[in-house]
């Protein structure tokens, strides 16, 4: 049986569970409002519900399965021991509105985390509140909101993004009310000072930048960005989605940001399970911390023999209301256990995360020399461009399919394809938009120098397929290519009972 | 009984003796000390001692090449202040030291809840999801290799389909507070230009401090007026005050409401506020087991926590919001949503569907700026359901009213404790009056092993107010422990316990 509805066994099927403490008959519940029949649910017993799980799991492609290049996404192994500790009753079993001496272990882990990160990204506060990389963008907006309502300063209205930006950058400005002025990058795929001091003025709100951008690329010009907005009062924002790319190296604050997210299922290997959970803490400089979300940790002296006796460290952590807060975008204190399993991988680098940065940015070059180096070999330089020409990237690059689209009829989409049958995720297609036919291709650290090797040498193989053998592509996987267009067409969105 | 406090306090004791005799101090600059430095990164970075190899191969010298883009005067003048790397074994060390520290609800006679419940979660859904096929793997953009993930949330789908029936349904929110933000988004988006009260939402006043304050955030920018609903002296909706509502674009309640009140009134309600106005329901989706589907009384949406399916509390996240609406709705909801398909040779296949709604396609003008969600968690709520199926939801539905039903029927009886909604039908909780501050009896009962429950005064409501929880864990010995207690405290009569 393939579907979970198909399971139907007798009446009561289930996990077994103990009765009620009290007799059912003597219980009080509105009649007119009792349920009048239940839900469709299966009746599956477990040892079929393990077995339709771990199939479907087989139906799935994850980073243990093999090489996960997803651009932009950061795919990188996820230690286990951060399961284990994020399994542990310390962090499972507790409840966000038990009394702080009860969560004095929590609490030190979040301090120590709100320091760290802002240690990395040169910020002086840091809420670990938002719960995605989305959701942080959007709760620093609406701080900087409040930071031009408090300032008198309600006529900066707009937002700039470049063109490469994630969509989530405009998204969450919008949400926040806010109109969007899109700019076009320069030919290089880099921002374009020219067309950024076009846009400026005293209605200009905010400039939100990925650095190093969606390219891959590290913009150069981005301290004098930042002297762009600044002197216009504006306030500059970090979309941290890239952070892999240069911790150690630089950060935000000397990059002139005033405030920036982090995904910490990005860069610090929450895993993603399938597209969530995730974990988007902020840190902003001084001027907007009085803004940032509620609760943030603070820590003072012990001051009582009750305290002693719950003291993980030696000082009291407590929950703090910054002065002119916006409040809560989630309604506990984030997702504590991305946070918990955060904080263990941090401590797996410390103060050498420099050297994961570098490992990253050292896979990514060495991917992209050894395609292009594979490609010269094979005499398949005809077939794509480089989304960006530059020297060195950062931590992903791009590709673009173009020339063999327009020769051949291959596109970004078949290489993607094609390279599912040789065992691999597909590299991010079709994004940034910018990059014609584009493959943006991340590589990670955890990667060895054989897998990339192989993975070049599998990735050349595919320019080499036959343009009609590619479409037909993928053909061993658990389904071939999907129909996008019946699916919304038909809109088939849930099991339809007989 | 002292017995009983015995065992409960022994942990106090055990406390005492740990940490008397461990003399800790792990600020971020005294940890430096702890780690081995140098070679604990070995297991993360398989290419960790052949940059040489791998720079060659690209004829550069040093990584620092790697980095030649970065503008000098970005470059970081000195090492990351962190502790050095710690081993596997070094941070399990100090995270069941830290970890240990926090009080896990098991450990004490927990009545605490106010929407995060402690309920079982089997073990099969433990083991299952971490497997790494679902554990690491992104967002399933490429459907071929993500059947498992896609085909588990169309599950989800459907399995929230029946529970509330609504025929529509999202594969997860963060939680239940960004979810009825959304909700309120989405109404006016969809019935701003039918409704009279343009740009207005009614919102029910018992909805908690910290939820209201996340829909405030996320409507603010859409410039949406929030009105009140306001309730009865016993809990029930002012359905004069309701009367008010008709013609906004739309309300939102909760079900059972935030003192655990299940309103016979809410019957009566899409009748009254009309066809244009958006039902919006915030329900408790365990009670569902029990009381009438939404979907059967003109619910247009209904979101809520899903924690109770399938997630431990952990500290407040990762939990997973749900997202179910009539079809009118469907192309405004936030969110991703699975549909089925073919693939190419006609075989049944699975893909996110409708995404030109979502940021990555429509960016600023997308329905939402949501990207990561809580799939893995919506996952294990999805693993839950099934095995409950639909008699095992209605049996545990009773169990969390039984245990509930056995605690307000003995509390009555109390000495200087009250019952202020006592002839209102309650599901998981309700709110009791004490004699003193509901503070107070939270501390002092804390000192016997007991969490009370959740105090009122931080709801701006009455500060004797109590809201005290049960769930499918609590036992009849935890409510007689309480019980007695709760008593002698209320009647200043704890001394005597001690």
């Amino acid at each position: 049986m393939s579907h979970l509805f198909e399971f139907n066994g007798a009446e009561g099927k289930g996990y077994s569970q103990p009765s009620p403490i009290m007799d059912v008959s003597k219980l009080k519940l509105p009649g007119s409002m009792k349920r009048e029949s239940l839900p469709r649910w299966p009746r599956v017993s477990e040892p079929e519900m393990v077995r339709h799980y771990t199939w479907l799991s087989k139906r799935n492609f994850g980073i243990d399965t093999g090489f996960y290049p997803l651009g932009s996404c950061t795919m990188k192994h996820n230690p286990r021991v951060n399961e284990a500790i994020a399994q542990m009753p310390g962090i499972a079993n507790i409840h966000p509105h038990q009394p702080e001496s009860h969560l004095q272990g929590l609490l030190s882990i979040y301090h120590e985390m709100q320091e760290m990160l802002a240690i990395c990204a040169g910020m002086d506060a840091v809420t670990l509140q938002p719960v995605a990389g989305a959701q942080g963008e959007f709760t620093a907006i609406r701080c900087f909101q409040e930071y031009f309502r408090k300032t008198g300063q309600t006529q900066r209205t707009k937002v700039i993004v470049p063109d490469s930006a994630h969509g989530t950058n405009p998204a969450s400005a919008s949400m926040c009310g806010f109109e969007i002025i899109e700019i076009p990058s320069s030919a290089d795929g880099r921002l374009d000072l020219d067309a950024l001091r076009a846009v400026v003025g005293e209605d200009t709100a905010a400039m939100m930048i990925t650095n190093p951008n969606t390219l891959g690329i590290f913009e150069a010009d981005v301290v004098e960005a930042s002297q762009i907005i600044h002197d216009a009062g504006g306030l500059m924002y970090y979309d941290g989605a890239n952070f892999n790319a240069i911790l150690g190296w630089t950060n935000p604050g000397l990059m002139g940001f005033d405030a920036v997210h982090y995904n910490l299922h990005k860069t610090f290997s929450q895993p993603h399970g399938g597209g969530g959970p995730g974990s988007g803490p902020i840190g902003v400089k001084a001027h907007l911390a009085e803004f940032l979300p509620s609760p943030i940790v603070g820590k003072r002296e012990i001051e009582s023999e009750d305290e002693h006796l719950y003291a993980v460290d030696d000082c009291w952590y407590t929950w703090q209301t910054p002065e002119s807060t916006i409040g809560k975008v989630q309604q506990w204190h984030g997702n504590a256990g991305a946070v918990v399993r955060c904080w263990a991988y941090y401590r797996r680098y410390g103060r050498d995360l420099k050297t994961m940065s570098e490992h990253a940015v050292l896979n990514a070059n060495y991917l992209r020399h050894a395609i292009l180096t594979k490609a010269e070999e094979a005499g398949v330089t005809h077939m794509f461009a480089e989304g960006a020409p530059i020297n060195v990237c950062k931590h992903e690059f791009t590709i673009s399919m173009s020339p063999a689209k327009e020769s051949m009829g291959i596109s970004a989409m078949d290489v993607a394809k094609g390279l599912l049958d040789m065992g691999y995720m597909a590299p991010t297609v079709y994004f940034p938009q910018i990059v014609p036919e584009c493959l943006m291709i991340e590589p990670t650290e955890t990667e060895s120098k054989e897998t990339l090797d192989e993975f070049a040498t599998n990735f050349i193989k595919v320019l080499q397929t036959d343009a009609e053998t590619l479409h037909e592509s993928p053909t061993t996987t658990p389904v071939r290519r999907v129909d996008e267009v019946y699916a919304a067409r038909n809109l088939i969105l849930r099991y339809e009972m007989d | 009984m002292s017995s009983i406090f015995l065992e409960k306090n022994y942990f106090l004791f055990y406390r005492v003796l740990l940490f008397k005799h461990i003399d800790y101090d792990l600020s971020i600059s005294s940890r430096v000390a702890l780690g081995v430095s140098g070679d604990v990164m070995v297991d993360q970075l398989p290419n960790l001692g052949r940059e040489k190899e791998m720079l060659e191969a690209m004829g550069m010298k040093e990584i620092a090449d790697l980095f030649s883009d970065l503008p000098k005067e970005v470059v970081m003048d000195q090492e990351l202040p962190l502790p050095a790397p710690q081993s596997e074994e070094e941070i399990l060390h100090d995270a069941r030291r830290l970890l240990g520290g926090n009080v896990p609800l098991e450990q004490r006679t927990s009545f605490l809840g106010a929407g995060l419940y402690q309920n079982f979660v089997p073990s099969a859904i433990f083991q299952l999801i971490t497997r790494g096929e679902f554990l690491t793997s992104y967002t399933p953009y490429q459907p071929e290799v993500s059947q498992g993930m896609l085909q588990s949330m169309w599950e989800f789908q459907t399995l929230i389909s029946e529970l509330v029936e609504l025929p529509i349904a999202n594969l997860s929110m963060y939680d239940g507070s960004t979810a009825a933000a959304e909700a309120l988004t989405t109404a006016v988006r969809v019935l701003n230009r039918k409704a009279e009260q343009k740009d207005t939402v009614y919102v029910s006043r018992l909805v908690p401090p910290d939820r209201m304050s996340v829909i405030y955030n996320y409507t603010q920018g859409a410039e949406i007026k929030i009105e009140y609903i306001e309730h009865n002296q016993d809990g029930s909706i002012n359905m004069d005050s309701l009367e008010k509502a008709r013609g906004s674009c739309g309300i939102y309640v909760e079900y059972p409401n935030a003192l655990g009140i299940i309103d016979e009134g809410m019957k009566q309600v899409k009748e009254i506020i009309g066809d244009v106005t958006a039902f919006i329901i915030g329900a408790t989706p365990l009670a569902l087991g029990l009381i009438e589907a939404p979907g059967k009384f003109g619910a247009d949406i209904v979101v809520g926590e899903g924690q109770a399916f399938g997630s431990p509390i952990t500290g407040g996240g990762p939990i997973y919001g749900f997202f179910a609406v009539t079809k009118p709705f469907l192309r405004q909801m936030p969110g991703r949503i699975v549909g089925k398909s073919i693939d190419v040779d006609g075989n049944e296949a699975f893909c996110l569907t409708l995404s030109t709604r979502e940021q990555h396609i429509r960016r600023q003008r997308a329905t939402s700026n949501i990207c990561s969600n809580e799939t893995l968690i919506a996952l294990m709520g999805a693993m839950h359901m099934a095995l409950l199926g639909p008699e095992g939801l209605e049996k545990l539905a009773y169990r969390n009213l039984a245990a509930m039903q056995m605690l307000k029927d003995k509390l009555s009886a109390v000495e200087n404790i009250s019952i202020p909604h006592g002839d209102s039908f309650h599901f998981n909780e309700f709110v009791i009056e004490l004699p003193k501050s509901a503070s107070s009896c939270i501390a002092e009962l804390d000192e016997f092993g007991v969490i009370a429950g959740m105090d009122m005064a931080a709801w701006g409501l009455n500060e004797n107010w109590l809201l005290v929880t049960c769930t499918d864990q609590t036992t009849e010995v935890d409510i007689e422990e309480f019980v007695d207690i709760l008593s002698a405290w209320a009647n200043d009569e704890l001394e005597v316990l001690q």
